[in-house]
């Protein structure tokens, strides 16, 4: 999995990893069982700092993302349950729900339009 | 061995000036720590008292576990020091400049130097004296590295780099905390270098210690709230405590915030207002780190 880190982001580069890493489980793009580069390779070919690596495998852990392993690089645990995903989906929406706010928009037509992306994306 | 450095109550003054005013600091290891302030604040006279090449008027320096001021031979050839005013030998070229210093470390790692010298471009045929101010900072950074200091003080150390050779330098500060677990104090006023790099951040402001964190804490403690009213009403001043700036324009305003303290829910009930949270870099937020007591 390529993973993008912006250092000079507001938002942590912990966080922005440990949220693409999430990510790229529940989306099935790194699958049960996969090995993760070490706290070593990942800060030399995302030039940062080893313990901000360190910190997001920590959180991964105990969120039960990953599975570390003595001496051996971290490997990648199930993939999260349904609600989990959802979850996830609603973290993503909420920006969205604000600008339907701010549009003056009633809740039936955004759904009409967020269902027509849907579709439309089926179709293809 | 605990801490790379411990500084309590720190105070110097030079005639009637108090550049430093009661620091305490302590800096754990592995780490990178970002020295930062406007001119004047105190950091290279911080630095100096780090190296003993200042004495406190009040309280002490502790560097490796040794008082600053009588750190011996054994205890110097763990440390790297590049001043920010580097003199070094004019008359010598760059290759027997090398060769004189390695004397003094049992360490001197040659394959480093090596490497340095062309991840930097230094050509280590020319004289000491003709080098440009940027030649002069990569020796100066090369000299203070090769013998796999322990702690590793720089002072201002990229300012004549060009982005290429500046990335380089970052590049292997890096992997001086993965190979030799090293503990590096940077002094910049570059905010985008320190950020890549740095775990911890330090602000000295008039002498003063004014942020002591890290830099994942600091970047979650502050954000920015970009705010629409829904009913067409906003105060002409937010008077909320963890408002720390303001701009209020019509049906708009745009918030400074301390995220840790500020309650997201109340304040939408409080003003019909939505709230967009944009967090903030360093550079962003430098204003606040500078000016902030952390009591």
């Amino acid at each position: 999995m390529i993973l993008v880190v912006d250092t000079h982001s507001g938002i942590p580069v912990y966080r922005q990893l440990v949220d693409q890493i999430r990510f790229g489980v529940a989306s099935g793009l790194l699958t049960a069982g996969e090995e993760i580069p070490s706290t070593r390779a990942l800060s030399a070919s995302l030039g940062v700092n080893p313990m901000t690596i360190s910190k997001a495998f920590s959180l991964l852990e105990e969120d039960g993302v990953l599975e570390r392993r003595p001496g051996r690089p971290h490997v990648v645990r199930a993939r999260p349950d349904r609600a989990t995903r959802l979850e996830q989906l609603e973290q993503a929406l909420r920006p969205v729900a604000t600008k339907v706010r701010q549009l003056d928009l009633e809740t039936d037509a955004a759904i009409t339009v967020f269902r027509r992306l849907l579709e439309n994306r089926k179709k293809r | 061995m605990a801490y790379a450095f411990e500084i309590h109550g720190l105070t110097k003054r030079f005639d009637t000036v108090t550049a430093l005013d009661g620091i305490d600091l302590r800096v754990g290891r592995p780490s990178i720590v970002g020295l930062l302030g406007r001119n004047g604040s105190g950091k290279t006279t911080l630095i100096q008292h780090l190296m003993g090449l200042q004495l406190p008027n009040e309280g002490t320096v502790t560097t490796l576990a040794r008082p600053s001021h009588a750190l011996r031979h054994d205890e110097l050839i763990h440390i790297g020091y590049v001043p920010q005013e580097i003199r070094l030998l004019d008359w010598m070229t760059v290759e027997q400049h090398l060769r004189y210093v390695s004397c003094f470390y049992p360490a001197w790692d040659t394959g480093r130097e090596q490497k340095l010298l062309a991840a930097l471009e230094l050509d280590s045929t020319k004289t000491v004296g003709t080098l440009s101010a940027g030649n002069l900072q990569k020796l100066a950074v090369i000299l203070a590295v090769c013998h796999h200091p322990d702690l590793l003080v720089l002072d201002e150390p990229v300012s004549d780099f060009d982005p290429i050779v500046r990335g380089r330098l970052l590049e292997f500060l890096l992997e001086l905390v993965r190979e030799d677990e090293a503990t590096i104090l940077v002094s910049s006023h570059v905010l985008r270098d320190v950020e890549r790099i740095v775990d911890w951040v330090v602000c000295l402001d008039k002498g003063r210690v004014v942020t002591d964190a890290s830099l994942d804490e600091l970047k979650e403690r502050y954000s920015e709230w970009r705010i629409v009213s829904t009913d067409g009403a906003l105060p002409a001043r937010f008077s909320e405590p963890y408002v720390l700036a303001q701009e209020v324009s019509g049906r708009q305003a745009r918030l400074v915030v301390r995220q840790s303290a500020a309650d997201v829910a109340a304040f939408r009930a409080a003003h019909a207002a939505e709230i967009t949270v944009h967090p903030l870099n360093l550079e962003e937020m430098f204003p606040l780190l500078v000016r902030e007591d952390p009591s």
